[in-house]
């Protein structure tokens, strides 16, 4: 595979910056508004209406599949405490292992735009894995590194790091000539152009990559979780020992929480992003 | 054809026999063939000529961003990368490439951060033909002097492409260059935008008095602007004349309705034509 394989080869990530239109637009001022009129939030309510009705009728029919919504709802209200610690343990090794793997990336992004030989050696490699399923190795680091916080880390970031790198990378040489030549006759060092240049330039795609990242670091810290049957906590444990023992009310409960953590993440980025790219067309629409 | 304007003491830019080939074997293009052409300090040149001519291939080559592959290019009796290294060339392109992150006065002040170590390298090289290195211009008042005030602090998405390429003509001129290469700078603007920033090109370029070449398709904008217009032919680029525009300065909008105005934009035209025919036969 060579270099120029990679656009085609890389997955959506790599798409122009202003990748999707936001799924939190309620955020945004205008649509803040929008949300008081019934027509925006209407169908919504009434497909959750029909969804849990449907689940309810389900539940009843097959309850050894699904447990009844009060059920779930009542085994949160009533361990709330011990499903804010779990999910705690889970979201800390998911930061954290997306902060490793985001350094590592943006570094290596760097090296990969700067030097065409580092290009050629990693960027095929780091093309394939980023479509192999990377959780599918967590029982294998569990092996080597034992039940503690660091297999959930390594997984979670791994997972982050290879959409990052092609994203960020993209972003450093995607330039436009003409502003590269403009610089370029006023002899800029590669540093300069790096921060003055390169790298706001590149932060549209950073973004774009940490959109799909976060929630992708918060499914490798829960399977690297669920793959370690030794550890103690985390969802992931919660979820995997609560479905042994046939307890489905905690298994959807923790999955819930797992959700609005999710959720909540991907809200965070979008802020963030709002500030940090006002003056890119993503920011605007 | 030779285009030469006698010179005394280092010409501000020397083309002697520049040759450019792009591609290999029978696909070559010859973009420039035996190109030669002085420039003395401080004249504003125009390069005018049929689209595939070897403008664009004529300025990169002076903007030090290609090497010719036979022949020699000098800036100010130094070569383009040694002029680059010492801020000496201004560059506008065709699109005003600003950072859209930055403010306008952000955008034009950002070269005066780069490459600090120009200065010291530029007394060496210009020392003797100006009168010392110039010192940094108030970008504040450049942009006033462009028009730009108000818009100093939003960004570029807020201007409109006229603002834009001022912006882009300031940030140039921020350099206080020895030579500024514009490459149709104006070509996707209106034709009043276009005459209004004529004018204001002009009012900097007065103040400035910098070498100046000028990508241009317009024949007016050639004649308004220019004191040597350089016509180029195609197939393979090259020369084919130069012409001296010997009209007074300042060159007003009155200068549109003079009879002398029109009989040098005849004249270039004329050549123009001939350009192309050659490029037919
Ligand atoms: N990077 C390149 N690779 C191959 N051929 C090129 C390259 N740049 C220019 N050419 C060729 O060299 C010739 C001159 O191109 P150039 O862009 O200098 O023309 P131009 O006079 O600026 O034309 P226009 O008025 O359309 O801008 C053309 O035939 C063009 O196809
Ligand atoms: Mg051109």
């Amino acid at each position: 595979m060579t270099v120029a394989d990679e656009r085609t080869t890389a997955p959506a990530p790599q798409a122009d910056p202003p990748v999707e239109p936001s799924r939190f637009s309620l955020s945004h001022p205008r649509s803040r508004i929008a949300w008081i009129r019934p027509a925006v939030w209407l169908p919504l309510l009434v497909t959750l209406a029909v969804l849990a009705a449907l689940w309810q009728w389900g539940a009843e029919k097959l309850p050894y599949l699904l447990p009844p919504l009060q059920d779930i709802g009542s085994s949160l209200a009533g361990q709330f405490g011990y499903y804010v610690d779990n999910a705690l343990v889970t979201l800390g090794e998911a930061v954290a292992g997306l902060a490793t793997g985001f350094a590592a990336a943006f570094v290596l992004a760097v090296l990969t735009s700067e030097l065409p030989l580092v290009r050629r050696a990693v960027m095929p490699i780091a093309v394939v894995l980023n479509v192999t399923p990377l959780v599918a190795i967590a029982p294998a680091l569990v092996v080597a590194f034992g039940f503690g916080p660091l297999p959930k880390l390594v997984i979670a970031g791994l997972i982050c790091f290879f959409p990052i790198l092609i994203n960020t990378a993209a972003g450093l040489r995607s330039v436009p000539r003409q502003v590269l030549q403009v610089y370029r006759t006023m002899d800029a060092g590669r540093l300069e152009l790096l921060r003055h240049v390169r790298v706001p330039n590149a932060l549209p795609y950073v973004f774009a990559a940490l959109r799909i990242v976060f929630p992708l670091s918060i499914v490798g810290a829960v399977v690297a979780e669920m793959s370690a049957s030794g550890s103690t906590d985390g969802l992931g444990t919660v979820i995997g020992v609560a479905s042994s023992m046939n307890q489905l009310p905690v298994v959807y409960a923790s999955i819930l929480v797992l959700a609005v953590m999710g959720v909540l993440l991907l809200l965070a980025v979008t802020l963030v992003e709002r500030r940090v790219l006002h003056w890119h067309d993503s920011a605007h629409n | 054809m030779d285009g030469s304007v006698k010179v005394t003491g280092t010409p501000a830019l020397a083309l002697r026999s520049v040759h450019r080939v792009y591609g290999f074997g029978p696909s070559a293009t010859n973009a420039l063939d035996d190109v030669r052409l002085t420039v003395p300090p401080g004249r504003f040149v125009s390069l005018i000529g049929p689209s595939g001519c070897g403008k664009s291939t004529l300025l990169r080559l002076v903007a030090g961003l290609e090497r010719p592959d036979r022949g020699e290019v000098l800036v100010h009796g130094v070569p383009p990368a040694t002029a680059c290294a010492a801020k000496m060339i201004g560059l506008v392109p065709q699109s005003p490439a600003l950072l859209p992150w930055l403010s306008v006065l952000r955008n034009v002040t950002l070269p005066q951060k780069i490459n600090k170590g120009a200065a010291r390298r530029r007394e060496r090289i210009a020392g003797t033909e100006r009168e010392g290195a110039p010192a940094a211009p108030d970008m504040r008042e450049l942009l006033v002097k462009a028009g730009l005030g108000e818009a100093m602090h939003k960004l570029p998405a807020q201007l409109s492409g006229g603002m834009r390429q001022r912006a882009a003509i300031v940030r140039a001129f921020g350099l206080r260059p020895d030579v500024l290469v514009m490459d149709e700078p104006f070509s996707a603007l209106d034709e009043f935008t276009r005459e209004s920033l004529q004018d204001q090109l002009l009012d900097l370029w007065d103040e400035l008095k910098t070498t100046v070449l000028f990508v241009t398709h317009s024949v007016p904008e050639a004649v308004r602007l220019s004191d040597t217009v350089v016509v180029m032919a195609p197939g393979p680029g090259r020369i084919v004349d130069t012409i001296d525009v010997d009209l007074p300065r300042p060159r007003g909008e009155r200068l549109f309705g003079e009879r002398r105005f029109h009989e040098y934009e005849d004249l270039v035209r004329d050549r123009l034509r001939r350009a192309w025919r050659s490029e037919a036969a």
